[in-house]
């Protein structure tokens, strides 16, 4: 499934990281309990952050790899 | 924003972000390249900073306070029929907001008291989950109860400044105000919770 392509293969992982996160974030937006509240901020917050800079990290790469050329 | 609102967006970023996980290739165009950016960037973050606004919304509410276990008592002694008890009497009269009765009175109104409140917040999490919680009736403020927090509101008001209580002694009201006399010391507004004696009291029904 993942692309053999370096650039798109980073943005994959990264879009599947970031669905992950979403998915965690809507899951703790309809629990009620302070434990909702930590996996929001825990889970979600780091798949979020861990999806973003991958998918920032796969443009800076991508640009590197571009002026190389 | 309502929590459905922000599901529908989360379900929106979902769908987005599957188009570029299972069709990479059309990142090629420049267009795709936009898409992306706002799919895998904008709307992620987006997300994340209004799912947390809600969060932190919803963390303020009774019901929130309430859904630890050790708490319930607490949550009892707001139904105690009796005017002489402070937290019943606030929140059978509405002097405080009912659905956010606890977070009124247990914040701190000075700077950066909301993110203070909060970080008390994880340690009860902290505390109830991992350590050692104490039985509900040996559990103690912090730090004692400070009177900004009573005269965030009650400041100014006529049955505060101008009470035959407070106005009988002329040094009473700036010591409130220096926070050197406590407004729930023994012999003022002494009774507050106190979930230890709960057991034979009379309970107010309505209210809900």
């Amino acid at each position: 499934m993942l692309s053999t392509s370096p650039l798109e293969r980073q943005l994959q992982l990264s879009g599947i990281i970031l669905i992950l996160g979403l998915l965690a974030e809507g899951l703790c937006l309809l629990g009620h309990g302070p434990i909702a509240f930590m996996l929001f901020v825990g889970v979600g917050g780091i798949l979020f952050a861990v999806g973003i800079f991958l998918y920032l990290y796969s443009l800076l790469s991508a640009g590197v790899a571009h002026s190389k050329e | 924003m309502p929590t459905f609102l922000i599901l529908l967006l989360v379900a929106l970023s979902i769908f987005l972000i599957g188009v570029f996980v299972f069709r990479p290739q059309v990142t090629a165009t420049r267009g795709g390249k936009m898409t992306a950016f706002l799919a895998l960037f904008a709307l992620p973050l987006l997300c994340f900073g209004m799912g947390t606004s809600s969060e932190l919304e919803h963390a303020k509410s009774t019901k929130f306070c309430l859904s630890c276990h050790i708490m319930e008592p607490y949550g009892k002694s707001l139904r105690v029929d009796d005017p002489q008890r402070l937290a019943a009497a606030h929140f059978q009269n509405h002097r405080v907001p009912p659905g956010e009765a606890c977070y009124t009175c247990h914040t701190n109104y000075a700077m950066f008291g909301g993110i203070k409140a909060k970080l008390g917040g994880l340690r009860h999490i902290y505390v109830y989950y991992l350590g050692t919680p104490p039985a509900p009736e040996n559990i103690k403020l912090y730090e004692p109860y400070n009177n900004r927090e009573c005269l965030h509101c009650h400041a100014g008001s006529r049955s505060y400044e101008e009470g035959a209580v407070h106005t009988a002694d002329p040094d009473l009201l700036p010591a409130l105000k220096a926070n050197k006399t406590s407004c729930i010391s023994s012999g003022c507004h002494g009774v507050v919770h106190d979930v230890a004696s709960l057991k034979d009291l009379k309970f107010w029904k309505g209210g809900d």
